[in-house]
């Protein structure tokens, strides 16, 4: 299993249905990229940050190795906009515009990126899956949906396991063996793959398939004093910065 | 590369979940039919939104020395045809965002549209060209991975290009500078990407006749041929 996933599995808030997370979680990304960077974002950040070590009891170090992926690409994508083309100055110039430019993306980016991994974090695939299927989706791509996320991460075993294979077989000495054995692994998934789900069709065959996968969903309930609190929560941090925003920017 | 959450402003991030939307929806009425007439296909697709999962995790060798991740979307167009891969492309990309935190959610119409669109018709294209003016198998299998990789990157740029004007180049400007940051690791990685696949690919005409038989790249007995146009990817 994702470290993520496994991390929403034995999350302290497991049990509360995925529309109380997603009203707090997501809201904070759109209000990360519907404010003004700052002090919106910086605010969105700082509650998301808040919540996610407080309440919602995810430890630091597991949030932080998920959190460094999508920082990288927020750096990496903000630098870009450090520089300009053309222009009276040369082909490349540093931008007068930039680091304002760069810190407001960044500030928006980081922020976005926490409300997502709020809502990762507390939320299981497995729960949030089926659940689809009321907002709307289609029940024969929620059925694919599952069996992807089931199969992935079995072949993610896999895959480990035959990478240390060859790795034990000097299958990563040389640039060319390091081709050889990477082909073989990509095949060698799909192969995995397709027996898996073949042996899975003739199983389900023989218990009465008929086209519809049943799962057990751990009930849970909406919250309204949850969801309230949480739409509590988003319009304070909308009004701190509108009331910020002119006394930080003048 | 994925464009990362809250990258785009938000009337981009709509107006790409808008782009995307028709190729999607006919992905999964495509998907919906297949699955209403063959049940058994549920569990294929799913093996093979799996394996593009799967795929798009492996660690490429690039040329520059550092490591990147194939896309995944040229050998899945081969395999599973674009308007499967439309749907399967954006569970990929769902569950990238929020299991791996790669990408992201207002950004998932953006990065649809490059790498479950434009990636898996560019690469479908070139593959079908190529084997129509009779092109050896994996000949057309290296460009259409190719193609594949690069013109998901190539959209990327015009993505960010749009999203980021440079202040004296403008969008053009823009374009110049992602494409140039993009080019030199991406055009490495699609040769890289081209190799990996055909090497998949070779391996796959050797071990898995049946499966390539039944996804339509190879016809009965095991030769292959180039395949006629139609939906119904594990029919």
């Amino acid at each position: 299993m994702l470290p993520i996933d496994a991390a929403a599995h034995s999350s302290r808030w497991r049990r509360r249905h995925p529309v109380d997370k997603a009203v707090l979680g997501l809201g904070l990304t759109v209000l990360a990229i519907a404010l003004p960077p700052w002090p919106g974002a910086a605010l969105v950040l700082l509650t998301a940050l808040v919540v996610l070590l407080g309440p919602a009891g995810v430890p630091a170090r597991r949030l932080w190795r998920a959190y460094r992926v999508p920082l990288g690409f927020c750096v990496t994508g903000a630098a870009t906009l450090l520089v300009q083309v053309g222009g009276p100055e040369g082909v490349l110039s540093l931008a007068d515009d930039g680091p304002r430019r760069a810190g407001e993306l960044l500030l928006r980016t980081s922020a976005a990126s926490l409300g997502v991994l709020l809502f990762a974090f507390t939320t299981p695939m497995s729960d949030l899956l089926p659940r689809l299927i009321k907002a709307g989706v289609p029940g024969p791509v929620v059925d694919v949906a599952l069996v992807t996320y089931r199969m992935s991460s079995l072949l993610l075993d896999s895959v480990r396991r035959i990478r240390e294979a060859q790795a034990a077989r000097l299958g990563h000495t040389t640039r060319a063996a390091a081709w050889r054995s990477l082909a073989g692994l990509g095949a060698t998934a799909f192969v995995r793959a397709f027996d898996r789900a073949s042996r899975l069709q003739a199983g389900l065959a023989g218990r009465g398939y008929d086209g519809t996968l049943r799962v057990l969903v751990p009930e849970a309930r909406i919250s309204v004093r949850f969801t309230l609190g949480s739409v509590v929560l988003l319009g304070c941090v909308a009004a701190v910065t509108f009331l910020l925003k002119g006394p930080l920017s003048s | 590369m994925h464009i990362a959450e809250g990258f785009l402003p938000p009337a981009h991030a709509v107006a790409w979940g808008v782009a995307s939307a028709p190729f999607v929806v006919h992905g999964v009425r495509s998907l919906t039919r297949e699955v209403r007439k063959h049940p058994e296909s549920t569990l294929l697709l799913g093996a093979s939104g799996a394996f593009t999962f799967v795929l798009s995790a492996l660690k490429l060798p690039s040329v520059t020395g550092s490591c990147s991740h194939p896309t995944g979307t040229g050998l899945g167009a081969i395999l599973f045809r674009p308007p499967v891969m439309a749907v399967l492309g954006t569970i990929t990309l769902l569950f990238q965002a929020l299991l791996l935190a790669h990408g992201g959610l207002t950004t998932l119409g953006a990065n649809v549209f490059s790498m479950a669109v434009v990636g898996p018709w560019v690469g479908y294209g070139a593959y079908r060209l190529l084997r129509r003016c009779d092109v050896p198998l994996m000949v057309a299998v290296f460009f259409g991975a190719f193609a594949a990789d690069l013109s998901t990157y190539c959209v990327t740029s015009v993505q960010l290009a749009l999203a980021f004007p440079d202040p004296a180049g403008g969008v053009l400007g823009a374009l110049g500078k992602f494409g140039s940051v993009f080019a030199v690791t991406q055009i490495p990685l699609a040769v890289s990407e081209g190799l990996l696949t055909v090497l998949v690919m070779r391996l796959l005409v050797q071990s898995s006749k049946g499966e390539l038989t039944r996804l339509g790249v190879l016809v009965a007995g095991g030769r292959t041929e180039a395949r006629a146009t139609g939906t119904g990817a594990v029919a």
